[in-house]
Parts: structure tokens; sequence; C-alpha cells
């Protein structure tokens, strides 16, 4: 009870707008001291010390330099450019290269901050400028940025593996149809509502156009050919062995930093920036994991654990009505607390069920992380829209930005449950 | 006069709540199931005058801090591995399962009889902690591995994730002993990032999939008998009546017990199905040179660990006497037997 | 001035320990692949320098203001509204969770220190109640940071 009262109050505080972390923390301390004592407080240092010891959430700060590096240093935005281009009078192409690009970053970063922030000063921008709307061009940006969640590698997955007893490399190959369908799904909607509304997704005037064929060909191949590069040197890194996909980071990041210097763009002010972005959203993102760690010691210890443990194994333990049940609890709590916290917490009590019904725990890991993918873009708390609300231009509302990520949730949903009803589609066995 | 059993009654229906951590994820199989049995015992023993709350990792979330927590109180009892604490003090080392050491029977006489216990007492007492056992394994793998081990040189730049003990003797043979988070082992093991790595046995081996990526299965020689561990903070012990201190060492041992024949069942079931379902395994074991190198390495090791460490010393001398009087008597019992019966 | 140089400091210690993570596990996965060699004490530097990085930045991100918000509100409030939920904030939330991880932080490092823990891997690094301490460090400079910060704050809402 102590549970559920500490955790609606929290929603209702985070909308005051303090920073996210502390208020997690806060309400945790004052209700800790009040429930159980100080001394509960004396567990804080060894959950921040098994965050710490983590070696797998290495890959955040490494991931992101890498992002903002390749911001930074314009060879993503050229990339997106040169994409562009290719659509000539297609409506909507801007949209769709901003799409595949994503699909690209996420394909080489398991992290969203790093290719949510990256998109958002690289084509917001851009596509502002060439009279998008303000809603499809951030809703286009969040659910892109928002992939690398599920194309491998993927934090989230390395994390679902690790507690449902899955090998990491299974599911990456599990995980590569699914996403692609996602993908295809944004780009079909895109150029259903370019073709449908003429001024939501305007062609792109062409900077190019008094460039001989070759010519334009040439610069298309430069802007697109070394981000390629990198990705492939990374997920390269991961499949012949050289690396481990949190190592497959560093290589990134590495690699980031030699490409400014072939293309002569590496200054020691690039590089200042970029650390000092990195460290900032890297703190953001380990703060929330400290403040969500004391939230769920002061959660569990008054027993907030086995409220929702009774709950869910009170639910029906047939497969399908599970299946639906567990997906909806975790599309619901996906609005209000992190995938991290989720993973950890909230899948453990379902595992040990979904164990005895016999599904298929890859295809159950494919179907969570799916589902946490869509809470990255649930309003309110969606860090995908705190991330571009970060890097907006003023002119764009956080409004718009809610209103712009709902097409894609429906989206999200729809393949979701594509998973669900189809699973042999996507090669599962399901139970 | 009269009072007198009545207020002994009351106090004997005083209950005690404990709280016990333990290292494993909840519902954790075999060694999770350990605790749970403690659990059901202890109250039932005690006739609900005991208490048990066990809280997993899920919600300590802190496996290897379950030294700490007992020993600052935080929670009464632990349930872990007495190895995992070697780098706060490297003499409990030697309570869970040496190198060429003790199989589980003559490791069990040496904690009941040869003065295992006292030892044990010696090295826990110092943290206001004693340590009960808390079930074994029952042998290990020596781990999986994705070429043959013909020879010393075949183990020279082995990338192996091999953590402790027996990763030191590894490296002093010249394997590289590497770390790699548990998430990603699969991972490494596929494609050739590490060589080698060990776990425990086909109790658990199985659901980490090894077997896909690794064809080679070698036989054990660094954990020959694993024994867990409960600990219990004494200062809480001792503020027990006699009797539920003796319940609760009982249930103790009864569940280690317990998870002895529930590993040596789950091995046995475990590995019939790897035959049957992945008949590409092989089962190797190391050849003589090897051992014999890996002997020596552990050795030196255990004389560099007795050089400034007069208690080391004895513990080390306490379990090689007790072993090689042990094991005189395994070779024509048990091994004279099962020699018998495997031609 | 002196807040200036104690946030300078603070970001160079910063961007050494991000640079330092990234070339710790380069250098790693180079020296397994390329020369077969490993060192468990060079892999465990790497989670030293990374939860040092996390850590240490809080503070600093507190600093700028930079942590994330649910600003669907907070952006429409006049600047003197957000100085004073920000102050507010501060006090109830901010202090009592630093002042309490970095006094159990502190014993927590301390009993490590008492039995010199090192580390159980063959060749991994000695010393752990450094890295332990870290916690502490990390919210008292949470604490300069958030007084920093409160000042700022306190500026606005007093003009
Ligand atoms: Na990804
Ligand atoms: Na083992």
């Amino acid at each position: 009870m102590i549970g559920l009262i500490m955790f609606l109050l929290t929603l209702i505080l985070l909308m005051a707008g303090f920073p996210v972390a502390f208020t997690f923390a806060g309400v945790a301390v004052i209700f800790g001291v009040f429930t159980q004592g100080v001394e509960l407080f004396a567990f804080m240092p060894y959950r921040i010390m098994s965050i710490m010891q983590n070696t797998i959430l290495m890959a955040v700060p490494l991931f992101i330099f890498m992002g903002i590096v390749l911001q930074k240093t314009k060879l993503a935005e050229q990339l997106l450019e040169a994409m562009g281009e290719l659509f000539g009078k297609v409506r909507g192409g801007l949209a769709v290269s901003t799409i595949l690009v994503g699909a690209l970053l996420a394909a080489s970063t398991g992290v969203v901050g790093a290719s949510v922030v990256a998109m958002g000063v690289i084509s917001l921008p851009v596509m502002l400028k060439n009279n998008y709307k303000k809603t499809l061009a951030t809703g286009v940006i969040c659910a892109s940025g928002t992939l690398g969640q599920i194309i491998p590698p993927s934090i989230v997955l390395i994390i679902l593996a690790d507690v449902l007893g899955v090998p990491a490399g299974d599911l990456f190959k599990s995980a590569v149809l699914p996403s692609l369908v996602l993908v295809a799904s944004y780009i079909f909607y895109v150029l259903i509502i370019a073709y449908l509304d003429k001024s939501s997704a305007p062609a792109l005037q062409s900077k190019n156009h008094n460039l001989k064929k070759s010519q334009k060909y040439l610069t298309l191949i430069k802007a697109i050919v070394p981000p390629i590069l990198l990705i492939v040197a990374v997920l390269g890194s991961i499949f012949s062995g050289i690396a481990t996909p949190t190592e497959s980071a560093a290589m990134g990041a590495v690699g980031a930093v030699l490409l400014a210097v072939i293309y002569q763009r590496l200054s020691w002010q690039m590089l200042h920036a970029a650390s000092v972005e990195t460290i900032k959203v890297t703190a953001m993102i380990f703060a929330i994991l400290i403040g969500a760690t004391a939230f769920s010691l002061v959660f569990t210890y008054n027993g907030g654990d086995i409220l929702v443990e009774d709950f869910i194994h009170s639910l029906p333990a047939k497969e399908m009505s599970f299946i639906l049940i567990s997906m909806a609890i975790i599309l619901i709590l996906g609005f209000f607390i992190d995938f991290v916290e989720i993973s950890l917490i909230i899948v453990p009590i379902f595992y040990p069920i979904a164990l005895s019904l016999g599904i298929d725990m890859s295809w159950f890991a494919i179907l969570i992380a799916m589902n946490l993918q869509a809470s990255f873009l649930t309003p309110p708390f969606g860090f995908s829209l705190f991330y571009l609300k970060g890097v907006a231009p003023k002119s764009v509302q956080t409004t718009d930005i809610y209103q712009g990520v709902i097409p894609f949730i429906i989206i999200q949903v729809a393949v979701l449950l594509s998973l669900i009803i189809f699973p042999t589609w996507y090669g599962f066995s399901s139970f | 006069d009269e009072k007198k059993p009545s207020s002994k009654n009351q106090h004997s229906d005083k209950i005690y709540n404990l709280k016990l951590a333990e290292t494993w994820p909840s519902n954790f199989p075999i060694f999770g199931d350990a605790t749970k049995n403690f659990k059901k015992l202890a109250e039932s023993m005690s006739n609900g005058r005991l208490k048990i709350r066990i809280d997993s990792k899920n919600k300590h979330k802190s496996a290897l801090g379950i030294f700490d927590f007992v020993k600052s109180g935080q929670y009464d009892l632990g349930h872990s591995g007495s190895y995992y604490w070697k780098g706060k003090d490297i003499n409990t080392l030697f309570f869970t399962s040496m190198p060429f050491g003790m199989i589980t029977s003559e490791q069990r006489a040496w904690f009941e009889y040869g003065g295992g216990q006292e030892l044990m007492d010696e090295v826990y007492g110092k943290h206001g902690l004693k340590s009960i056992i808390g079930g074994s394994t029952g042998n290990q793998m020596g781990g999986w591995f994705k070429k043959e081990i013909n020879s010393v040189d075949d183990l020279k730049g082995l990338k192996m994730r091999i953590p402790g003990f027996a990763g030191e003797i590894m490296a002093e043979v010249g394997a590289k002993p590497v770390n790699i988070p548990a998430g990603e082992l699969y991972t490494a093991l596929d494609r050739g990032t590490i060589d080698a790595l060990e776990w425990v046995g086909p109790s658990l081996d199985l659901r980490m999939g090894f077997h896909k990526v690794a064809p080679y299965y070698y036989t054990g020689w660094h954990e020959p008998g694993t024994e867990l561990q409960f600990i219990i903070n004494l200062k809480k012990y001792r503020s027990l009546p006699q009797d539920l201190q003796t319940i609760l060492t009982t249930a103790m041992k009864l569940s280690a017990y317990q998870m002895y024949a529930q590993s040596e069942y789950e091995s046995a079931k475990n590995w019939e199905n790897m035959k049957k379902t992945y008949p590409n395994i092989q089962v190797k074991t190391f050849p003589q040179p090897v051992f014999d190198a890996m002997r020596a390495a552990n050795q030196k090791l255990l004389k560099k660990l007795s050089a400034n460490n007069p208690l080391a010393k004895k513990i080390i001398k306490s379990q090689s006497d007790f072993l090689q009087k042990a094991r005189a008597w395994t070779a024509i019992s048990d091994q004279a037997y099962l020699n018998s019966q495997s031609k | 001035m002196l807040q200036q140089k104690y946030s300078q400091y603070l970001e160079k210690i910063l961007i050494g320990l991000l640079l330092l993570t990234i070339f710790n596990v380069f250098i790693d996965v180079l020296l397994r692949y390329v020369f077969s060699n490993s060192s468990i004490a060079l892999q465990e530097l790497e989670w030293h320098l990374f939860s040092s990085l996390f850590l240490l930045s809080i503070g600093y991100t507190l600093q700028a203001d930079a942590h994330i918000r649910v600003d669907v509100f907070y952006a429409k409030f006049s600047p003197k509204k957000q100085a004073l939920l920000n102050l507010v904030g501060l006090t109830i939330f901010v202090l009592p969770i630093s002042l309490l991880s970095a006094y159990y932080g502190f014993d927590f490092a301390y009993q490590s220190f008492l039995l010199s823990e090192q580390s159980g891997d063959p060749g991994g690094l000695t010393h752990r109640f450094i890295i332990k301490s870290m916690i502490s460090v990390s919210f008292i400079l949470t604490i300069i940071s958030a007084l920093i910060f409160a000042r700022k704050n306190y500026k606005v809402l007093a003009q």
C-alpha cells in the first residue's frame, strides 16, 4: 500500500518539473526514513556499487560519445542530405532518409539518447527549413532515434538476455526481422501521410542541381561511405570476435575520432565540446539509474515487490492471456518507469511464469524489447521526448513532440500485436 | 515457584524474525532451493518461533554484498560461497573447494571430524560471523573449450574466463584469464573473443547454451566438491535461545544435505539430456602432463599463501593431511569399486 | 571565481576520465586480439574509470542545470517561480539523499580499507577502498554543486 502511494505521489511530483533523478531519490528518502528508518539507506552504497560494476553499462558513455562526434563533425548531416537528394521530387524523402539514417545509427549504437540527440541536431533543422510540419518532423526523429533499442546491438536486449537466461547473440539474431518490419512500417506511414497531406512533408530543394550527374553521385558516395564504414567496423568487431558488444562501443568511439582525423575535422574544441556533452548525457542517465535504485530500495523493502508479485501471480496462467496482460502491464508501466528498471524489476517476476508456461524466451524477450521501445516514446515521461526537447529549437513545444509521436506509438503497438499473433512469421515458436 | 513455568513458556513463545540475504537471483534453481528448504525446516522445527525472510539478489541488488550485510547486521543470515570473500580475507578461500582438493564426501568428513568447522569458526569469528555448510554442487566441470588441450603449450595464451584462485593457477601455466560479464559470455565464446570458460556443470550449464558454440567439455579439477555456505551474525546468534541456535544450524546442515542430493540428481538428469540432444559434445580430460603442470602451479601458489600467514598455513596443512588420509581410504573403497564396475 | 575554478577543474577531470575510459577499453581489445594477451588489472581499470566518470559527473551536470526534467509546466513558469521550485527541490530532494549516501558511503569504503580489500580475480587491482570511496566523493561534490546552483537560483529570486 505504501508502495502504491509512493508511486502515485512520485508521478504527481515529477510533473512539477524538478529533475527526474532527484525527484525519485527525494521521494524515496522521505518515505524510507518514515517507514523503515534512516538505516535503510545503508544499502545505497551497495546498490550504487552494483551499477558501477555492471560493465555492460559502460557502452552508454562510449556510444553517446561516438554519436556526438559524428554529429559535431557533420559526417552524419552529410549522410542525411545526400540521401534526401536521392528522393528527388518525391514528398517525404527527407523524413524517409531520417528514418534510414536512424536505423543505420541504431545498428551501430545501442543507446537511444545518442541517436535521438544526434538526429535532433542534424535533421530537425533541415526538415523545419524545408517546411515539414513540426509534429511529423519530431515524431520521425523520436521514433527513428529510438530504433537503437531494438536493432542490434542493443542495451535492452543485452539486459534482457541476462534476465531471461537467453544468449545475447541469439536475441540479436531474433531481433533483426522484427526491426526491419518496424522500419518498413515507419517509412510506409511517412510516404502515405506525405501523399495525403501535401503540406506536411514537401520535397527537398536540391542544392546540387547545377552539378553533373557523375559529380552528383561522387558527392553522394563521399557522404554515405564513411558512416557506413564505421558501422561495419563496429558490427564487424562483434561478429569477428574482436570485441564483445560492450567493447564494440569503444571501437565505435575510436573509429569516429579516426574518421574526424581523416576528414580533417578533428579539433581540440570539437573534442572538448563532444566530451562535455557526453558527460552531461551520461550524468543524466546514471543519475536516473541511481534515483531509481533508491526508489526501488524503498519500494521493495516496504513490500512493494510482494504487491506487484502477488498481482502478477493472480493473473490467469494461460499462455495467451499471460502474454497479453504482461505486455499491457509493461506498456503501462513504461509510461512512467525507465526501461532498465522494468527489465530488472518487473521482468524477473514474469520470468518464472513464462518459464513454467514453456514460452519461447527469445520471443518473449523481443516482445518486451519492442514494448519497452514504445515506452521511450510515450508521453509524458518518454526518454526520447526529453532528449529531443533538450536539443530542439525554442519554436518546438513539448506538446508538438507529444502529438508527433502518437502515430508512431500506434505503429509500434501494431507491429507488437503482429508479433504476438503471428510469431511464426518472425521465426519464433511462441509456446 | 508456580509462576516460573508460565514465564518460561512465555519466553519460549517469543517469535524471532530473521532476515537472510542470498547471492542468487529469486527462483534461481538448486542454490535458491537450498534457502527455501532451510526456511521451511527452521520454521517448522521451531514450531513457528523462527520466522525467516529470504531476500534474493533482485531485492538487495548486491550479489557479493552478503558478507558485509551480515557482518554489519543489516541482515542476520546469508547464503553464498566462502571463496567470494577471498579479496576481503584470504583465509575464507579454503572453505568452498580447492583445486586438486577433497571431493564432497571427504570434505564433509573434514568439516565434521577433521577440524574443518573449528578452523572455519576461527576465520569467521574474527569478523563476528559464524559459517555453516550450505550445500554442495558436487564435482564441477572444468569448462567449455573451443579447441582440444593436448599439451601444456595449448594452454599458453588461451583466453579463458575463469575467476578466483583457479584463474591464478591457469595464469601460472600460461593461460590468459579474461573478465567478461555473464550476459556477454555466450557471444564472446561464440565469436572466439575467448577460447574457453568455466561455469558449473550440467545442472546449470545447459541454460547458458555454451554447448552450441564450444564442443569440448572438460572434466573437473579445480572445484572437486564445491560447498556453498550459510553465514550467521554471531551477535544475533548468541541472542537466540539455545534450542533455536541448534534448530538454526541443524536446518542449515539438513538443507545442505538436500542440496547436494538435488545437485547430483539435476546433473545426472541434465547430462543425460545434453548427451541425447547434443551428441556432438565431446567430454575430455586434460592429459597427465597438463595436470602435472597445474598441480605444480597449485603447490607453488599455496606455498606463497602460507608464507606470511600462519592461519592459512594451518588450514592448508590440515586440509592436505586430511586429504592424504581420506584419499587412501577413498582409493580402496569408492574408487576401487567404481573402477571394478567401469570395465 | 572560486566556483568557476571548481567547475573548470571538475570538467577537466571528467574529460580525462571519459577519454581514458575509451582508450582503456580500446587498448584491452587490441591487447587481447592482436597480442593474445590480457590483464585482469587493466580490465578492472575499465569499470573503475567508467564508474568514476558517471559518479563525479552528477554534481557537475546539476550545476549546469542539465538533468532531465518533465518541463510541460516548468517551461511555462516565470523565472522566479522556477528558481523557487529549484530551491525547494534542492533542499528536500537533493540534500537528503546526498547526505545519506555520502555518510553510508564513507562507512562502506572504510570497512573495505580496514580489510585491505582487493580484487578476488587473478592479477586484479588492490586497494578496493579507493573506488568504493568514490561514492562518498560523488555525493559530497553533488552537495557542493547543489549549493552553487542554489545560490544562482537565490539570486534570481532576490531580484
Ligand atoms: Na542498436
Ligand atoms: Na564454477
